[in-house]
């Protein structure tokens, strides 16, 4: 059992080993010094403190939309819509932060009263996957990545149409008094990064230690024995995914409201794979996967300094975090295959017997 | 709605509905093996970028969609090991390769061209048109005056629709995807056959995403495949598992590609994007309405493991 919990962290750990020495070779045949390169990559990210505040800020929205893909997927249900709920809940949060901000209404009660709604927002955008899987069993992948362009289109319209700024195709900024506050003055990061971190935590004790959180991880382990037990498979589903979305919206309303302030061309895209590569690395464990977060902003901000100084192109730490997903992925798969326990058993005991 | 109208719709019809034939025939052969890759999406963005880098550096389509399936395999090669060999998750292992894909098709794409890479065009392939039968008024520009990527994708169709349906080697290749084991005491290869079905699966998804750049849009933009990759996914399903049925739906969804297009020229006052959406917002209701019968090869998306039996 030891062994088995200790590959869940040795795979990721190889994989991102293995990952950087091919963003290594990379940028060695684009040129550069990689030791230099990665010098600028880790200076530019933790090396000063406002350089690790730029990397919570750039970790918050990856955090919520990675616990959003995780959620869902511990019930058995694939949330690939995490990108679309994401924009829902910002959409909602600048829309109505704008709205009451001409009528002079705005503070911090606005900033919660935007959260909320964003959160809600979410979990409706999670809502249509989720009934139209449990009453039509729809394919749920192909419908969260649908709604996925529907709200980019969405956000289009606001942005371009109905809220726009004069001649620039984006919203106005939300008002000052709106916005989430940082935790210190100085530092980049907002409340929203202890909200992410918050609820990562209350995911974790509500999956691992609650009666509720073992029936979604009995369903998503085993859906045929969860039924037989008497579990109610299709409710939870629908409400795993109603969770999932709302996450996905708090998190799109934490990031309009504490870091980008309007609605733009590219907001939040990308976001939604992002978050289920984290979760993937991280196996589905929320805390874990707030660390995978945290290692891939890291990575982002980083690599902005690292081509500054050294040319190397920022989409390095792209190419970088999918090697490390198909690494992890195929990794955790290999350690699961009879061959491989058979090997390691052979290995055991050889040394034993040495 | 002149004549002009209709005949210009079910043109771009046509047009739209290619690379979703090849993307979804893609996933038809890679289900019938019992293999659910839904990394379609990423296959076809990095079919789409090295079609264009090749026809911008070789000025051929043709090379250039050749390269884009030779991608498309190289690829999928990584999901095959990984599915087949290593026994990972279909859809987790998918997902990788929706992730993987396009990063590095970006990554390409940024090194080769540097910043602003808008700019760079190609010529597209040229449409090769059939002397006499595209005089027929209609039909006649339709089916006879097109790129030879339209008429490959039709011949596509009526070759796996009699593969599956009338020939003895489809019939054994579709035991795979329905009972692997069962086949595997015939002497049928079946993790052969599953490697086979990935390397056509990664073939034509690259075909798909080339065709969207070589013959299509002549640049190759970020994102491009715009959910082509799970519309095609769609397709199958909407097509129960069938070739031409599979064909139909193509035509269904990029007939609303090409209705939004045109709605969107004319309707001056709507934001374009609610027209944009017509596509996705199809193919929902579509599958709402469909709904889930059980039903395409009974073994997809298992794991199979020779030693088991």
């Amino acid at each position: 059992m030891k062994i088995k919990n200790l590959s869940g962290l040795i795979v990721p750990l190889l994989s991102i080993l293995l990952a950087f020495l091919i963003g290594a070779i990379i940028m060695a045949a684009l040129g550069a010094n990689p030791a230099e390169a990665f010098q600028y990559l880790i200076k530019g990210s933790f090396g000063t403190i406002n350089a690790l505040g730029n990397t919570f800020n750039k970790a918050t929205p990856l955090i919520f939309t990675g616990l959003c893909a995780c959620f869902a997927y511990k019930c058995g249900v694939f949330n690939l819509g995490g990108e679309g709920q994401f924009l829902m809940g910002a959409m909602t949060a600048c829309v109505v932060a704008l709205l009451l901000g001409e009528k002079g209404i705005e503070g911090p009660f606005v900033c919660l009263l935007c959260l909320v709604l964003g959160t809600i927002a979410g979990g409706i955008w999670g809502f249509i996957p989720g009934i139209l899987k449990i009453t039509r069993g729809q394919n749920e992948m192909i419908i969260s990545i649908m709604l996925n362009y529907v709200a980019t289109l969405f956000m289009g319209v606001i942005y371009t149409n109905w809220m726009r700024d004069a001649s620039v195709p984006q919203t106005l900024q939300i008002p000052q008094a709106d916005r989430l506050a940082r935790i210190f003055p100085k530092l980049r990061f907002t409340w929203g990064f202890a909200i992410a971190v918050a609820v990562g935590i209350l995911m974790w004790i509500f999956l691992f230690k609650t009666a509720p959180g073992f029936k979604i991880r009995a369903v998503g382990y085993n859906m045929t024995a969860s039924r037989f037990n008497g579990f109610p498979v299709m409710k939870l589903m629908f409400l795993s995914f109603i969770v999932s979305g709302a996450i996905a919206g708090l998190g799109g309303a934490a990031e309009l409201m504490g870091t980008q302030f309007r609605l733009i061309n590219g907001f939040g895209a990308g976001y939604g794979f992002d978050g289920v590569a984290m979760a993937l690395i991280g196996q589905l464990n929320p805390i874990a996967t707030i660390f995978v977060a945290i290692f891939f902003a890291a990575l982002r901000v980083g690599s902005t300094s690292m081509q500054a100084a050294t040319g190397v192109p920022t989409s390095v730490s792209d190419i970088i975090q999918a090697l490390v997903i198909i690494f992890t992925v195929a990794g955790l798969a290999l350690v699961k295959l009879p061959e491989f326990e058979a090997f390691r058993l052979r290995l055991v005991s050889g040394r034993r017997k040495a | 709605m002149d004549s002009t109208f209709i005949s210009n719709l079910l043109l771009a019809t046509v047009r739209m509905a290619v690379p979703l034939i090849f993307i979804a025939t893609a996933e038809l052969y890679s289900e019938r093996a019992g293999m659910v890759n839904i990394g379609l999406e990423g296959l076809a963005a990095i079919g789409s970028l090295v079609g264009f880098l090749m026809c911008f550096i070789t000025g051929s389509a043709w090379i250039g969609i050749l390269c884009g399936a030779l991608a498309g395999i190289l690829v999928n090669m990584i999901y095959a090991f990984a599915t087949v060999t290593l026994c990972a998750n279909h859809t987790v292992y998918g997902m990788a390769i929706n992730i993987f894909a396009p990063a590095l098709a970006s990554f390409i794409n940024r090194v080769y061209f540097g910043a602003g890479s808008q700019l760079n065009q190609i010529k597209l392939m040229d449409t090769v048109n059939i002397p006499g039968l595209k005089d027929i008024p209609i039909i006649g520009p339709l089916l006879f005056n097109q790129t030879p990527m339209v008429y490959l994708a039709f011949v596509l169709v009526i070759f796996t629709s009699i593969f599956f349906n009338r020939t003895k080697a489809g019939l054994n290749y579709k035991s795979v995807g329905e009972h692997p084991k069962a086949a595997a005491t015939l002497g049928i290869p079946v993790i052969r056959i599953k490697y086979l079905s990935c390397v056509i699966c990664g073939a034509l998804a690259g075909i798909g995403g080339a065709y969207l750049t070589t013959c299509y849009s002549n640049t190759f933009t970020e994102g491009n495949i715009a959910g082509r990759g799970f519309i095609g996914l769609a397709a199958v399903i909407f097509g129960r598992w069938n070739a031409v049925g599979v064909m139909l739906a193509c035509l269904f969804f990029g007939f609303c590609d090409a209705l939004q297009i045109r709605l969107q020229v004319m309707s001056i006052g709507i934001p374009y994007q609610f027209f944009q959406m017509i596509p996705y917002v199809a193919t929902i209701i579509v599958l709402s309405i469909l709904g889930g019968k059980k039903s395409g090869p009974a073994a997809k998306g298992q794991p199979y493991r020779s030693e088991e039996r």
